[in-house]
């Protein structure tokens, strides 16, 4: 198994280089399937891992050292990968969906100007990926968790003659930045008491430690997952990362990023399971993530935007359901998330395609009769969110909610906001599907400021059908799992994903639900999400029911309920004051004025010494040997 | 051929630093007098060979293999430094400028 595993994290890295070293002397079209090729070959190697893993007896972490990386005292980490259910769960989700995804962008980049840098970011970007998921220790997480922030900053600016896109990967980058330095404190703390950041030692550790300790720890790493995986406080990135091109959003979105703070929760859970406090801390945080960013949703109008409020939202059940302990449902949604984001993303890039580029639905009505295939390819995504049976959400959102509900008082509460949740999800879903692939009419109350009524933007088809193969090819895979991906596993009746993690992540008791529990929860969960669906279907669909409006609450959320507006003013301001006030009232009265002639005499010294400086090698070589000549002397007399 | 440093005849160790120190000094000299870039870089080569030979008569007088290595890597340095200023010298050649260090003073403060 460690052979494909090793295959698998250089085969990306690999095709990243060479796209990089080739430059021009390769076309783009040949980048663009050099990176394919790498990404794929690494799901070939995934695959590898995981059926040397399956035919092995104990599934215990296999752990494989290439060489010793740093050595400094009695601290020692390696090169090494590990190989066990979490990991090759996550290398196949990332290699397998990122392929499909980086397979697409050839036909959706087609004629970008640096086609090449794109490919090689991004197979770059599943190459950190990687990294962070087959880190054998701490420290080598935390080399992927870097590099999967600077890949991201990257590819969000990657249009970077366009300011917003600049500001977004700026934005990107700093929230994640505040995320990695919580972290490796965290880590830091870690090698304090048990000098080594291996997983086996760190968690055998994590036992032993002051509560107190093991708190600040699991805080540390918590912060690293909420800036990771964009959950509130820190998600603002997420929505601006939009800015880059849409399979970048994609893979962000669906393989790589933001799952990965799952992955950490679900990777470090003995050190959360000693800290159960932040564990439900982090349970809360994703509840309420996944209320603020359904209510979001409900008003944006730019269709990637709408579908990265349903990120936030979905990541947040994930974390729901790793905070109170049930990991396997955890990680199997977000699998079947991998596979319907994507779908989504993707159809939405289709459409955007097709439209020129354009993301604002308001613009974009009846796009049902022009591109009929994705309209289904995006209604079964858009079903599979809303986690409608048969789809695939169903069987892996419905088990979370149902163990939430399960585990006392304190899950009651995010059970039934998850419900709330449910409902939210089928709404928003649903507007955009209306709006978008519906039938072609004005929507009330929504005209586009400074134009007359809503006029429908032109559909420039390809040559008639909805786009290259390369595009629709992706799309159909991923639609086809978006269907059917979520049937391997069907709480309570057969649940082979449980039992294929519980060597390395074990539900914890009180996350097992009963099996009157988790139908009553599903139940409730379809009909919630159908309920949303309904509701959008009569205010946004054929019905045309007025709706009630609330001018005051629908500007909260168009402002998306202030949070850059907080911090801006919170932080941004503040600072800015901070410079202002320093310049104006220290540096001007006091450093100025204590002597008049401060500058004057910088200035005079500066233009003296530039005489030393006339540019004629003779002079320096002279001063270097007589200088050479003076220090010898001194040495000499001095001794 | 005799075991190093076994039955050593010939000038001792003070001589062959006298030559080495000469050799050093007269390509000192040329760095610092001469104005054609090709003496400068000609004159730079005499001053390596001269920490050379002070390397391998080091190395002889200490019976050690080291000092002759070092006197290698110094070469195989020598030998790329040349590469880079004789470009140099032709790149100022080709842009029709005067070959003479002192005229090519652009960087002064």
């Amino acid at each position: 198994m460690i052979p494909g595993a090793w295959l698998c994290l250089a085969a990306p890295l690999a095709g990243a280089l060479a796209i990089t070293l080739a430059g021009t002397r390769i076309s783009r079209r040949t980048a663009g399937w050099l990176s394919t090729l790498s990404v794929f070959v690494a799901f070939a190697g995934a695959v590898w891992s995981f059926f040397a893993l399956r035919a092995n007896e104990s599934h215990e972490t296999h752990l494989s050292t290439a060489w010793t990386w740093l050595q400094s005292g009695g601290f020692k980490a390696g090169l090494e990968i590990a190989v066990d259910p979490l990991s090759t769960m996550m290398m196949l989700i990332v290699s397998g969906v990122g392929g499909l995804i980086v397979l697409y962008s050839i036909g959706y980049m087609d004629g970008d100007d640096e086609e090449r840098r794109y490919f090689a970011y991004m197979s770059f970007f599943v190459f950190s990926m990687l990294m962070l998921v087959q880190g054998g220790n701490l420290l080598l997480l935390l080399v992927g968790w870097g590099l999967v922030g600077l890949s991201s900053y990257l590819l969000i600016g990657f249009w970077h003659e366009r300011p917003s896109a600049v500001a977004a990967a700026k934005k990107a980058f700093v929230m994640n930045a505040i995320g990695d330095a919580t972290m490796a404190l965290s880590f830091f703390v870690l090698i304090a008491h048990s000098n080594s950041l291996e997983f086996s030692t760190s968690f055998a550790t994590a036992g032993h430690l002051s509560s107190t300790t093991v708190t600040l720890v699991a805080l540390g790493l918590l912060g690293g997952a909420a800036a990771k995986s964009a959950q509130v406080p820190l998600h603002t990135w997420l929505p601006d990362a939009m800015e880059g091109p849409t399979p970048v959003s994609a893979l962000i979105h669906a393989a790589t990023m933001v799952t990965a703070g799952v992955y950490l929760i679900a990777r470090t859970h003995p050190i959360f399971e000693q800290a159960r406090t932040v564990q439900l801390v982090a349970a809360g945080m994703g509840t309420l993530t996944l209320l603020v960013a359904g209510l979001i949703a409900l008003v944006q109008v730019d269709i990637k935007r709408v579908i990265a409020y349903s990120t936030m939202s979905q990541i947040g059940y994930m974390f729901l359901a790793v905070g109170i302990g049930t990991y396997a449902n955890g990680m199997f949604h977000l699998m079947t998330h991998a596979f319907f984001k994507a779908l989504l993303f993707l159809a939405a890039g289709v459409a955007i395609h097709a439209l020129s580029d354009e993301q604002d639905i308001r613009r974009m009505r009846g796009l049902g009769t022009a591109l009929p295939w994705t309209r289904w390819a995006f209604l079964a995504g858009a079903l599979a969110l809303v986690g409608t049976p048969p789809f695939a959400g169903f069987f892996s959102k419905d088990p979370i909610i149902a163990a939430a509900l399960h585990a006392h008082w304190y899950g009651v509460i995010l059970g039934v906001a998850a419900l709330i949740g449910s409902f939210l999800t089928g709404l928003y879903t649903f507007r955009l599907y209306f709006i978008v692939f519906g039938r072609a009419k004005a929507v009330p109350g929504t005209p586009l400021r400074g134009e007359p009524g809503t006029s429908q933007a032109p559909v420039h088809l390809h040559d008639g059908h909805e786009g290259p193969k390369t595009m629709l090819v992706p799309v159909a895979v991923l639609a086809v799992l978006s269907i059917f991906g979520g049937w391997i596993q069907f709480a309570p009746f057969w649940t082979p994903l449980t039992r294929w993690l519980e060597p390395v992540a074990r539900t914890l008791p009180i996350a097992e639900p009963t099996d009157t529990g988790e139908a009553i929860a599903s139940i409730l969960a379809v009909a919630l999400g159908l309920a949303g669906i309904a509701v959008a279907w009569a205010v946004y669909g054929q019905a045309r029911v007025a709706v009630p409006r609330l001018p005051s609450l629908q500007r909260a959320l168009e402002h998306k309920l202030y949070f850059d507006e907080v911090y801006d003013a919170v932080f941004y301001r503040p600072a800015v004051a901070l410079a202002v006030w320093l310049r104006r009232d220290i540096e001007e009265p006091v450093i100025l004025a204590a002597g008049p002639d401060l500058g004057e005499t910088a200035f005079d010294t500066g233009r003296g010494l530039r005489r030393l400086q006339n540019g004629l090698l003779r002079t320096y070589v002279f001063f270097l040997g007589s200088g050479l000549a003076v220090l010898a002397v001194v040495f000499l007399i001095v001794r | 051929m005799p075991a190093p440093g076994a039955g050593m005849s010939g000038p001792g160790i003070p001589w062959y630093l006298g030559i080495s120190g000469f050799l050093f000094g007269i390509g000192a000299l040329g760095v610092l007098v001469r104005r054609n870039p090709l003496i400068v870089l000609l004159s730079l080569e005499i001053m390596l060979n001269g920490g050379n030979l002070a390397l391998i008569a080091f190395s002889r007088h200490a019976r050690n293999g080291a000092g002759q290595i070092f006197a290698l890597s110094v070469m195989a340095v020598a030998a790329a430094e040349v590469c880079v200023g004789l470009g140099l010298v032709v790149a100022i050649h080709r842009r029709n400028l005067a070959l003479d260090v002192d005229r090519l003073s652009e960087l002064r403060g």
